[in-house]
């Protein structure tokens, strides 16, 4: 089974809860549905870890999105979900003084069996980025599609 | 806190494995590239591909580079890091490396596994991956892991025969257990079957030796009309929330309770064909033998005691235990057809296989079988219902999806069902309508062949043509009809006239969505809970502490599901036996030279006594700064996020990590790499 692809060059970072997100993107695979290969999931304990700066940087680096996919409700961790909110919504105001499109920037509850949510917020990302474009302007280099 | 002496820098020696999993990864991805391009990276020594690193030869690979050529720093691409990461820890360990210079990069279920038709694309990722990984692995730090004291206690969820046996053998290893059943009785679905097949021995007499060894194990409490509603903690040190709703009536006055409603109610023990009180007992001699309160249907005044109305409520009590375990062993439930499936629901003459497995208990010893006050005299067996469903063909169930699974038990069960009936009623005519016929267990086949020399009659048809039930027109002797197209016959459409059409349904979980979400187990796409590896790690889940056992995670005949339940029995031993498990040492360090003592970590940290500010020598001045208690710290990084200092971090998982992995995913030089 394959999910609309969107050929593009933008690059999304996924912070993905070891016990949701991450474990979602596997469950994915196991169920060997596509999805665009301009995604990469890196696995979080909770992120809340992260702090304001981290996200801002990331975007400077040319990183053009990231999904904080977290466990929500289901983290098993005290605080840890509203925390990352907390830090979230701090970093929304930060993005725009910076000029960098707040849409860039997402937070989505995803659990270890969120297959199907997991692929819409890829591919709304996706569809995102090819509203605004790159976070920045990019050296002239072929990409691989 | 002391100071640490900087220990000297050593070269930092990489080695990059690129696993093809048997072509899982490389017949997408671009192993060689992968391989060429992290062989470019910084600080890599050595980066090769093999076709199954966790094998015992690609594992030999890795040590022999470490000993050989001075690896000090392991990165495998491979498959989801639940599966393999333990097994290349230990590596690591083996050669003599600390377990945690070793960083795990997916590239199965997240590059070759969902880009399946882009295989630039998926090779481009993977060598990104594979980078951050070195990225990661430059900054790794040797840890050890946190050994903390374990509950010898389990929980099994489940009284059924997988529950029981996974119980008993963890009770008989000196570890205590705590058996929960939701119902008010133990036996499960094994306690409505009368013979169990390949032996023939009588279920319930199986079930009552198993159950009696069980309830008088010193080792074991046993809790029934008990749901899990609670859990907190991590494997060895587990609190759970346990609910138990009230018994009803105690046993000194349950002999003298007269029930006045009237015996209306569907028993579900026997799918219907019987009625029941109130206040019952599913079949006499389960255990416990005190009837139970169906709370459900209970009014006021439906009981009475000395003729004096009984009024009794449900005072359901909540408590809690420290396990270090748990075993899931929350069963299946039968298909039920959805309404005009083979005329099941249109027709009374459609019952499925559960059901007439209790039509031929009750019958006892008559004479002749009789269904609806008619005596049957041909019967038809329709296989794989429920089961092996096709997308479009079957009605979905509601999360949309259609099981497509076979069942497993239900071909032998079937056949098991006519020889039973040849035996007891050998003039009745059984006609049996299957696409395929699986009996692939150990003396199964007997089954076939004796149904065969007991006069059987098969007739197979095509799944795009499926037997249709009707009902047979007024004044016809038998009030059914099974239309079916019969290859055996080379297509011949025929007509059978029957008494009862039998439906072998397949199996499905029981609903147990509570259960996933308090534990944080997963369930597969076919919506049985699902193990880890299902060869490698097959009654784990991907929690630590968390055990699989019997049908919540597939279809198992009992003979399987005892098998299941004993090898997680097994791994709770291992587990708890020690007295203390291993935690990954993922926790919260401090750097007090950073740190200004603010206590913005201890503001947002939610647990009790992980971090205090403590006086401590930096560079021989004494200052107050945060200090974590590693065996209070859940690991979370909360306090990370906190810190404006960047003065705590998370070993393991540090920002510092995390930065130089987004670097390496940013990097643009990388692009030359990837198009190698």
């Amino acid at each position: 089974m394959a999910v609309e692809t969107v050929k593009c060059d933008f690059k999304i970072l996924i912070l993905a809860t070891i016990s949701g997100g991450y474990a979602g993107a596997d469950s994915v695979g196991q169920l060997h549905t596509d999805y665009p290969a301009n995604v990469y999931v890196l696995p979080v304990v909770c992120p809340a870890m992260f702090p304001e700066d981290f996200y801002l940087r990331t975007f400077e680096r040319g990183i053009d999105a990231i999904l904080v996919m977290y466990s929500g409700t289901d983290c098993p961790y005290k605080g840890g979900a509203e925390r990352t909110a907390v830090i979230i919504n701090h970093v929304y105001p930060l993005m725009e003084t910076r000029g960098i499109d707040t849409r860039r920037l997402r937070l989505a509850a995803i659990c270890t069996v969120c297959t199907k949510p997991f692929l819409n917020e890829v591919i709304q990302m996706n569809h995102v980025l090819q509203e605004i474009g790159p976070v920045r302007q990019k050296r002239n280099v072929p990409v691989p599609v | 806190m002391p100071d640490k002496e900087p220990l000297p820098a050593e070269e930092i020696r990489i080695g990059v494995y690129t696993c093809q999993c048997g072509g899982n990864i490389s017949d997408v991805v671009g192993c060689a590239r992968v391989v060429k391009a992290a062989g470019e990276l910084g600080n890599v020594v050595v980066s090769r591909t093999n076709l199954s690193l966790c094998s015992d030869a690609g594992q030999a690979l890795i040590e022999a580079d470490i000993k050989e050529k001075g690896v000090n720093r392991v990165v495998i691409g491979a498959c989801a890091p639940s599966l393999h990461e333990q097994t290349f820890r230990g590596t690591v360990a083996r050669a003599g490396l600390n377990p945690y210079f070793y960083n795990h990069v997916g590239i199965r279920e997240q590059a070759s596994w969902v880009h399946h038709d882009n295989p630039d694309g998926a090779t481009a990722k993977a060598i990104r991956l594979m980078a951050a990984g070195v990225a990661k692995a430059r900054l790794l730090e040797p840890l050890e892991p946190i050994r903390l004291k374990a509950q010898k206690h389990a929980l099994v969820i489940g009284g059924g025969v997988a529950g029981l046996r996974a119980a008993l053998d963890i009770a008989r290893r000196g570890i205590k257990v705590t058996l929960i059943e939701k119902s008010p009785f133990l036996g499960g679905h094994m306690a409505q079957l009368e013979q169990v097949f390949p032996t023939g021995d009588g279920a319930r007499d199986l079930l009552k030796a198993l159950i009696q060894r069980v309830v008088s194990h010193a080792n074991i409490t046993l809790y029934t009309q008990a749901e899990l509603v609670g859990v907190q903690g991590v494997v060895g040190d587990f609190t759970v929330q346990i609910c138990q709703q009230s018994r009803g009536i105690s046993d000194d006055r349950v002999t003298a309770v007269n029930v006045v409603a009237p015996a209306n109610l569907p028993d579900e023990f026997n799918y219907g064909l019987t009625t029941r009180s109130v206040l019952y007992q599913p079949y006499p001699g389960c255990y416990p033998a005190t009837p139970a309160i169906d709370w459900a249907h209970y009014e006021d005044g439906c009981l009475e005691l000395n003729g004096e109305p009984l009024h009794l409520q449900n005072k359901p009590k909540t408590f809690d235990l420290a396990v270090g375990a748990v075993v899931v062993a929350t069963g299946f439930r039968p298909y039920e057809p959805p309404i005009g499936e083979y005329g099941y629901g249109v027709l009374p003459e459609v019952i499925t296989l559960p059901a007439f497995i209790r039509l031929l208990a009750l019958a006892g010893e008559d004479e002749r079988l009789e269904f609806n006050g008619r005596a049957v005299k041909n019967i038809a067996f329709v296989h794989c219902v429920g089961s092996r469903q096709l997308d479009g063909l079957n009605e979905p169930q509601p999360d949309g999806q259609v099981n497509d699974y076979c069942s497993r038990v239900c071909c032998t069960a079937t056949l098991q069902a006519t020889n039973e009936l040849h035996q007891r009623y050998p003039a009745i005519n059984v006609f049996d309508v299957y696409e395929d016929i699986r009996t692939y267990g150990r003396g199964h086949e007997l089954y076939y062949n004796l149904a065969s020399e007991n006069r059987v009659r098969f007739l197979r048809f095509h799944d795009d043509e499926l037997p249709e039930v009707l009902a047979a027109p007024a004044g016809e002797e038998h009030p059914a009809l099974v239309w079916v197209t019969d290859y055996l016959t080379w297509g011949q459409s025929l007509e059978l006239p029957v008494d009862l059409v039998v439906l072998a349904v397949g199996m499905m979980p029981n609903p147990v969505d509570d259960i996933i979400k308090l534990l944080k187990i997963n369930a597969g796409s076919d919506r049985f809970l699902a193990e880890v590896h299902p060869k490698l790690r097959p009654v784990e889940t991907a929690v630590p502490g968390v055990l699989l056992a019997g049908t919540a995670q597939g279809p198992m005949n009992i003979q399987e599901s005892c098998a299941a339940a004993s090898a997680a029995a097994a791994k709770v031993a291992v587990l708890l036996g020690q007295g203390y498990v291993e935690l990954e040492p993922f926790v919260a360090i401090v750097n007090p030279a950073l740190c200004d003592g603010s206590g913005e970590c201890i503001k947002e940290c939610c647990y009790e006594d992980a971090i205090s500010m403590q006086p401590v020598m930096v560079n021989g001045t004494e200052k107050v700064t945060a200090v974590v208690c590693a065996a209070n710290c859940a690991g979370c990084g909360v306090c990370v996020g906190a810190c404006p200092n960047r003065a705590i971090d998370l070993q393991g998982w540090t920002l510092k990590q995390y930065e130089a992995m987004v670097d390496a995913l940013a990097a643009e030089d990388l692009f030359a790499l990837e198009l190698a």
